[in-house]
């Protein structure tokens, strides 16, 4: 299967390579023709209204929806098709929207889920040792945030996905996570697709943002432009974002 | 004092043998949520496992640790073949397994003949203190009932398997993506269930007679207990059985043994739509 | 899409009954008393398509209603309430029928408040209350001396002297094919109305159904007495026809029967329903006996793999496929044809 619209770099170069993706629920198409290429230990934000597909696509890449035609490499390897665990067991990571955490395990048994949990999840997260025997569904949403994102490391993945991980956080836990998430891709080199509303978590920590509009990507700029267009009625974020 | 004694046995037997019958069923039911209907036929073909390999000459407890193994890997089957496919389809999961309950009880028929065969009690004799004496097998199926029940709950509540098995049922699409095999799990999960009914099957079969319809009288009074106790937790399961069970069972001996069963139903059903969680609702499925 | 559309509906039923009505003219008397019962079973199959396929109450305890219709009969005509000239009264069979009818409606009013009100049970906790329900209340009845206990009641009355002739089933016959088609077309219309679109919801949807300001209790409780009235006629008749009310009619094992009926014909469509009973029952008297215990085994098997494979029923699945092609056809007929959306389809 050749991507028609992919770049023309070698499909090893890339760590998330996604080619001409067709999804969605049943009669109704959401995602009609994505191609989106994210590079070995760079954070990829990934902008768009509401409905426009976001989610989908996240679950395009972890295997949670099949697709109707195009195909999702993982640092080379063919994974559409594959069960969800197995892409997992490949590499990609998913921090869902809304967290699913399960609030009736401990913070050590969520994170434990994936596989016996790094010692490094803690240096990132100082703030889960107190809680490691506490039931997740009693902490904060913050807190939450981080068992997530802990969680869906432990397995030491290569790409992680991140869904609206800002959603319903304070600005001030928003900005500190935007910090831990920073600090990871330079400790470990990981490869992050961000999908984000919250402009200032998305300048915080990609170095490139794609907007998706009608099922497609419409556009794809480095966030230096990103952050040069903010006032700019006429730039990437009044085009895709603003109503 | 010592009259009363038999009876509060007879009741305790009873329980325990409808919670061991039951505790496959609070895995597969309770925390799956899958509503397996062949599970009496599953505990039939445990007491038919001992039925056989008697026939064959084998020692009770020899065939007793093979009906878990046989069970088991029928459930196996029964969940690569048949579950599976409508487990997401709640509703054609109690008519598929329905179904099943008919071929299974139709290929016993088939195999064995419709009329019942019996199991010689293990172990002969009654246990005895002083004046009182109780049959010695009877406590023995305590014991090891006991032990059945109290391994299971260890394995849900104590184990990464466990622990797993219930991440699974209540975020399979998260679970998947944490890279846990989620039908690896329901199927090693319906697989236990399937053995513990083997295991009570070949247990009880010395005390009743075994014949191709047994498994219909003891599933009932299993989905009552589950549901009466809340389903999705072994501690409610012994609570919802010790009530059903220990209520049916005493009763029995006082008014007549219909007349108890239908009292015993009518109340299990007015708790369970009274309290739709249970008396001890578990963390597990929730109506 | 998995329903008819009316017009298409309406021209099977036709055809449907027209041929059972040719029963007694092509085949033997003894024939024709089978197929007056196989009709029974189908009215009380299509009164649990009403339930489950439509409303999504998927219920194990359906024969209670079947058995409380012919145990309120049977005792009726029987004589066995009251005394003298009240006693002959009640016998009447024109009064015995509807207070059949009424006396399984109003069980189902007692049971389905109980178990709709508030919250309500539905999906799995419904199924195994239903059927504890079914379980409990054969064994009450087979250990109730006055009903005959396991041996039931027998020598119940016909419906009438000209139904009397245990050589000449006809009359009966066509007296319960009227009422089965009055019945159906009855049902059929009820369900391409509002009421059709509410128990629909009320399936699908219950809690949204809720916001726009209906009752899904009134609902399910309105569709679980209807079902329940046409399952305690069906009852009713049956005893009447066959002389004899027996436990097995009231319990778990006739109400587990009808599930299979429909759902092997076809949960969602009444006719497919009524001909899953048919089918089933008309195979079984000619299997049973050449298959001896393998037909039990073989109609589990097919029930098992209906439901895995074509869950909307072996019959229903190509009426569903002949309705296409009908409103297909329909419609390149004639230029201004309704659609389907405007045929009626509910």
């Amino acid at each position: 299967m050749t991507p028609r619209s992919a770049p023309c770099i070698s499909a090893t170069d890339q760590m998330l390579e996604l080619a001409d993706i067709h999804a969605g629920y049943g009669q109704v198409p959401v995602l009609r023709g994505v191609s989106l290429v994210v590079e070995p230990g760079t954070v990829m934000g990934l902008m768009g209204r509401n409905g426009m597909g976001k989610t989908t696509l996240c679950n395009v890449c972890n295997g949670l929806l099949a697709t109707a035609s195009g195909s999702v490499r993982l640092d080379g390897h063919l994974v559409t098709g594959n069960p969800a665990f197995e892409i997992a067991q490949q590499g990609m990571a998913t921090v869902p929207q809304g967290r699913d955490l399960f609030e009736d395990f401990t913070v050590d048994e969520n994170l434990g889920l994936g596989g016996p949990v790094p010692v490094e999840i803690y240096d990132w997260f100082p703030g889960l040792v107190p809680l490691r025997n506490r039931l997740a569904g009693t902490l904060s949403g913050g807190e939450q945030q981080m068992v997530a994102i802990g969680r869906a490391l432990a397995r030491k993945p290569k790409v992680l996905l991140l869904d609206e991980p800002s959603e319903g956080l304070q600005p001030s836990v928003i900005h500190d996570m935007g910090a831990v998430l920073r600090r990871i891709v330079d400790d470990v080199g990981l490869t992050i697709l961000l999908v984000e509303q919250h402009v200032e978590l998305v300048q915080a920590v990609a170095g490139s943002v794609a907007f998706l509009a009608d099922g497609v990507i419409a556009e794809q700029v480095p966030i230096a432009v990103l952050s040069d267009s903010l006032n700019d009625n006429e730039g990437p974020v009044h085009r895709h974002l603003s109503i | 004092m010592i009259e009363a004694f038999p009876i509060f046995l007879d009741a305790l037997s009873f329980v325990l043998i409808l919670v061991l019958v039951a505790s496959g069923l609070v895995i597969v039911f309770g925390m799956m949520g899958i509503i397996n209907l062949a599970h009496g036929e599953l505990f039939l073909l445990g007491a038919y496992t001992v039925v056989v390999a008697q026939g064959f000459g084998a020692p009770f407890w020899l065939a007793a640790a093979l009906a878990p193994i046989v069970v088991g890997v029928a459930g196996l089957a029964i969940e690569f073949l048949l579950v599976r496919f409508v487990v997401h389809r709640p509703l054609d999961t109690i008519l598929a397994t329905w179904g099943l309950s008919i071929v299974i009880k139709q290929l016993v028929v088939l195999a064995f003949g419709p009329g019942s065969h019996s199991v010689a009690v293990p172990i002969d004799g009654a246990f005895s203190v002083g004046e009182f004496s109780y049959p010695a097998y009877r406590i023995v199926l305590m014991i090891v009932a006991t032990a059945v029940i109290a391994g299971a709950g260890y394995v849900l509540v104590g184990t990464r398997f466990g622990l797993l098995a219930r991440a699974v049922i209540a975020r399979p699409g998260t679970s998947a993506s944490l890279g846990i095999n989620t039908g690896r799990v329901t199927q090693v999960s319906f697989a236990i269930g399937a053995a513990l009914a083997g295991l009570a099957g070949a247990l009880v079969a010395p005390l009743i007679s075994v014949d191709p319809q047994m498994g219909l009288g003891f599933l009932v009074p299993a989905f009552l207990a589950i549901l009466v106790g809340g389903a999705g937790s072994m501690t409610g399961l012994v609570a919802g059985g010790g009530l059903v069970g220990g209520l049916d069972s005493v009763l029995g001996g006082w008014i007549s043994p219909v007349l108890a069963q239908i009292t015993v139903f009518v109340l299990a059903i007015l708790v369970i739509r009274l309290r739709p969680g249970g008396l001890f609702p578990g963390r597990g499925r929730r109506p | 899409m998995n329903r008819l559309s009316a017009s298409f509906s309406l021209t099977l039923a036709a055809i449907v009954f027209v041929a059972l009505a040719l029963i007694p003219v092509l085949g033997s008397g003894y024939w024709t008393g089978q197929a007056t019962r196989y009709v029974l079973f189908g009215m009380f199959a299509m009164s649990l398509s009403l339930l489950w396929g439509r409303a999504g109450m998927l219920t194990f305890g359906h024969a209670v209603f079947f058995g409380i219709g012919g145990y309120v009969m049977a005792t009726m005509t029987m004589g066995l309430f009251g005394d003298g000239i009240l006693s002959e009264l009640l016998a009447q069979p024109w009064i015995a029928l509807p207070v059949s009818v009424g006396g399984a409606a109003l069980a189902a009013a007692a049971l389905g408040w109980f178990l709709f009100w508030g919250r309500g049970v539905s999906g799995a906790y419904l199924a195994i209350i239903t059927l504890s329900v079914a379980v409990v209340v054969e064994q009450a009845v087979r250990g109730f001396y006055a009903l005959g206990g396991d041996n039931g009641l027998v020598g119940v009355p016909a419906l009438a002297t000209w139904a009397a002739d245990p050589f000449n089933p006809v009359p009966m016959f066509y007296t319960v094919l009227v009422i089965a088609a009055v019945v159906y077309v009855g049902l059929d219309r009820l369900l391409r109305s509002r009421m059709g679109a509410l128990l629909t919801a009320v399936s699908a949807n219950p809690d949204r159904l809720g916001h726009f300001g209906y009752s899904v209790f009134v609902v399910r409780l309105g569709a679980f007495v209807l079902g329940a009235a046409i399952a305690g006629l069906a009852g009713a008749l049956f005893v009447a026809t066959d002389g004899f009310a027996s436990p097995s009619l009231i319990g778990f094992g006739l109400s587990a029967e009808v599930l299979i009926w429909v759902a092997l014909g076809g949960r969602n469509i009444l006719l497919a329903a009524f001909l899953g009973a048919v089918a089933v029952r008309l195979a079984e008297s000619f299997l049973s006996g050449l298959l001896g215990d393998f037909w039990l085994l073989a109609l589990g098997m097919v029930f098992m793999a209906s439901v895995v494979l074509l869950p909307q029923g072996l019959i229903a699945t190509p009426m569903l496929w002949l309705n296409n092609r009908w409103n297909q056809g329909n419609r390149s007929n004639s230029r201004d044809a309704p659609g389907p959306a405007n045929d009626g389809m509910v």
